[in-house]
């Protein structure tokens, strides 16, 4: 802006000028000096007012802070009063340059704020424009695929090559009944044409001329053939074109056709050109050779171009739309019908592992059509692809991944067991947390190596043998038992035998010994117990002691018998262990006497 | 842009449509002249700045076989009567065409050519005709098909003359 505050001081000096000039004619002749006083006061009264008003707008004008408010309390209303003046357009080219670099700043600084302010224009822009060009593409699609691959495409593509025609003009020419190619709207008078429109892709000559030729044609029927005024050419044939042709008072309508429109078309027409006829009733009668006034009715001509193209279209898409929908269709259960397959046969081959004891799965993934599974097995468990094979499932489909470990599994650990002890035929292992049973018979090597290996194995915490038998002792339970089953008894109150027992003290003497020689064979030591009994009279301590001594002395037969006196132990357990409930005189009998226990221990050379 | 509606009349052979065999936009065959008696051609030309598009209905050459029909000239905007300059008979039937136009027609803005320009020596027609024609009110001009001269100046004065209507 330019300042203005040289002007302000001329206009000041100016008014100083006047008032001083004003001054000597307020004066009277008296003594200046002594009116100096008053000149001054009237020339304050004067003066003061306009100088503080002078003072007040240089200061206005001097000052930027307040030049800049005064602005900006009407920069709104000039801009828009320029804009009223002078149009839109001398203050949009002023601002034009500072708006571009406003909006090139604004993004340079952050594109995010005119993003955000574009985004409702720009998305409805975007999506129009995508779906427009998805739907010619989908509208192109549908063509090709129906031309080209039948019998009749193919005999198009053949007169298409042979006449070197365009092919998408030789479907045109098949596909459609019939389609209206151009409409003129012609001024009846002159002949000129006042608009014209032509359907897509069809090639036409200079529509002025046709017209010309179309109003002389029809002048040189009327003329030729004395018809009257109303009558006139309203169709021509021209091989696979037809020309129907509409004359109202001042215009004149006609449609270029190729193949055969409906006789309901003709009605089309004359709607058409009685509305027009009506709009245009003023321009149509002065009419000077401007057809601007006609550019309108070119939305009116078009209607009668497009609503014919709707019958074939409307036959053809339907179907299109069906068959699009059917392929469409099929891939989708296709595509779920793989996908299900899949999830089946991946539950199934999960299934087969996860079941599997000695088998732990971590995690699992679907992966370029193979199954991977991590996790962990043990060595004993089984391969997990001769499980697939097993469930029916190719193997080649999963992948394994998996780290060994010891499983604590009941049946791996049996497994594992019968591994490691190898046991003899008719000895079985099973194991139930963690204690390990053995049943059967087995050698004594077997058995006393099982029970120093047993504990060591992973898994077992205790182990039962209850149930196993010393296969080398089962020949000496016949001799066992019939010692076993002896009763010495003896008289109450005394350690002496009853008398009338040497025979079954002879048979023990001799049995002792066999057992003992035949145990020693087979790297056994036999233990023979001899438990001393009393009957439940008399003194308890007594009857200990006396079944001790019954004890004892039976030993002592048996030593002077020949048995050695290592294999021998005794021991008095008075009436506290009774063989019979003491109800008779013969079962209190039985209670007085000694009975045999034998068992044995493996010698420890082994044998 | 404007359109008018201009008609070629003149006796048979005067070169109407040698006249604007080479400066016209045509796509009809001259047979049409021959059957229905008439051929449509186009010629834009440039008046005040303003591009004008003449429709040129050119008419068959009036003879003792056949009479124009006059129904083609209605509506037009302006015609151009078209003599042979070395046949004197061409005029005289032009000028009784013209009469029987005017009849029909209704006065509209008209220009006499005189074709066969480049064959001056050869001519019938004295001055002394011409200019008693001028006088009369026809514009005239001399033309030749052959040679071009004065052709697109015909058709942009009677462009202008339309307009000025």
């Amino acid at each position: 802006m330019r300042d203005p505050s040289p002007a302000g001081k001329t206009l000041m000096a100016n008014m100083a000028d006047q008032a001083h000039r004003r001054a000597p004619a307020n004066q009277t002749e008296e003594n200046p000096s002594a009116n100096n006083h008053a000149y001054e006061e009237l020339r304050h009264l004067i003066m003061a007012p306009e100088q503080e008003e002078l003072a007040d707008i240089q200061e206005r004008l001097d000052d930027r802070a307040r030049r800049t408010q005064d602005v900006s309390s009407v920069v709104a209303e000039a801009i828009s009063m320029r804009r009223d003046q002078h149009g839109e357009r001398a203050l949009a080219q002023a601002l034009a340059p500072t708006v571009q670099e406003t909006l090139r700043e604004s993004v340079r600084r952050d594109p995010h704020p005119l993003a955000d302010a574009l985004f409702p224009v720009m998305g409805p822009a975007i999506r129009k424009s995508i779906s427009e060009a998805l739907r010619g593409m989908l509208e192109s699609f549908n063509e090709a695929l129906e031309h080209s691959l039948s019998v009749r495409g193919m005999k198009w593509r053949i007169e298409a090559f042979r006449t070197g025609k365009p092919f998408a003009e030789i479907v045109v020419m098949h596909s459609l009944l019939f389609r209206v190619e151009q409409v003129f709207l012609i001024h009846r008078h002159t002949g000129l044409v006042l608009n014209h429109v032509v359907a897509r892709e069809v090639a036409t000559q200079d529509a002025s001329m046709v017209a010309g030729m179309l109003s002389a044609i029809q002048q040189f029927v009327r003329d030729s053939f004395n018809s009257k005024n109303d009558e006139s050419l309203d169709r021509l044939d021209v091989g696979e074109l037809e020309v129907w042709i509409e004359e109202g008072p001042d215009a004149v309508l006609a449609a270029v056709i190729r193949g055969h429109a409906p006789s309901d078309y003709r009605l089309a027409m004359k709607e058409a050109l009685e509305e027009i006829q009506q709009r245009y009733s003023s321009a149509l009668e002065n009419f000077k050779g401007d057809a601007a006034p006609f550019l309108s009715a070119e939305e009116l001509l078009r209607r009668l171009l497009a609503a014919q193209h709707r019958e074939p279209a409307a036959q053809k898409k339907p179907r299109a739309a069906l068959a699009t929908i059917a392929v469409l269709c099929i891939l989708l259960v296709a595509y779920f019908g793989y996908s299900i397959y899949l999830m089946v046969e991946w539950s199934r081959i999960l299934h087969a592992v996860r079941g599997q004891p000695g088998i732990v799965v971590l995690s699992y993934d679907h992966e370029g059509g193979r199954y991977h599974i991590q996790g962990f097995k043990d060595p004993l468990a089984p391969d997990p692809n001769t499980l697939l094979k097993q469930a029916g499932l190719d193997p080649r489909t999963a992948q394994f991944d998996l780290a060994p470990y010891y499983s604590l599994d009941d049946s791996i650990v049996a497994q594992r067991a019968r591994q490691l002890l190898n046991p003899p035929e008719g000895v079985t292992l099973s194991e139930s947390h963690g204690e390990l049973h053995v049943e059967g018979i087995a050698a004594p090597q077997w058995i006393s190596r099982a029970q120093e290996r047993a504990p060591y194995i992973a898994g077992v915490t205790s182990v039962d043998t209850s149930q196993l038998q010393n296969s080398h002792l089962l020949q000496l339970n016949g001799p066992k038992s019939s010692i076993e089953s002896m009763i010495l008894v003896f008289p109450i109150g005394r350690a002496e035998l009853e008398p009338g027992q040497e025979s079954s003290v002879a048979q023990a003497q001799k049995g002792i010994r066999e057992i003992v020689e035949k145990a020693s064979h087979l790297g056994e030591q036999t233990n023979v117990e001899l438990t001393g009994h009393s009957d439940s009279t008399g003194i308890e301590g007594t009857n200990m002691l006396l079944s001790q001594e019954r004890a004892d002395n039976i030993r002592s037969i048996l030593i002077r018998g020949g048995v050695q006196p290592s294999n021998l132990h005794t021991r008095g357990v008075g009436a506290t262990q009774p063989l019979r409930p003491e109800d008779t005189e013969e079962n209190r009998r039985l209670n007085r006497s000694v009975t045999a226990r034998i068992t044995f221990t493996p010698t420890a050379s082994g044998n | 842009m404007l359109q008018k509606k201009i008609c070629m009349l003149g006796s048979f052979s005067v070169g109407k449509t040698s006249l604007v065999r080479r400066f016209v936009e045509s796509m009809f065959s001259e047979v049409y002249q021959t059957s229905i008696g008439v051929k449509v051609d186009k010629k834009v030309v440039r008046v005040n700045n303003e591009d004008v598009t003449l429709i040129l209905w050119d008419i068959h050459g009036e003879d003792v076989y056949q009479k124009i029909h006059m129904s083609y000239l209605r509506g037009m905007s302006g015609y151009l009567l078209v003599i042979d300059g070395t046949r004197r008979q061409t005029l005289e039937d032009a000028l009784a065409l013209n009469e029987r136009v005017v009849q029909e027609v209704g006065k509209v803005p008209a220009i006499l050519v005189f074709n066969k320009s480049d064959l001056v020596d050869k001519w019938e027609i004295d001055s002394a005709r011409e200019s008693e024609l001028a006088a009369s009110g026809w514009t005239i001009l001399r033309t030749s098909a052959k040679t071009g001269a004065s052709v697109e100046q015909v058709f942009s004065q009677l462009a202008a003359a339309t307009l000025a209507e």
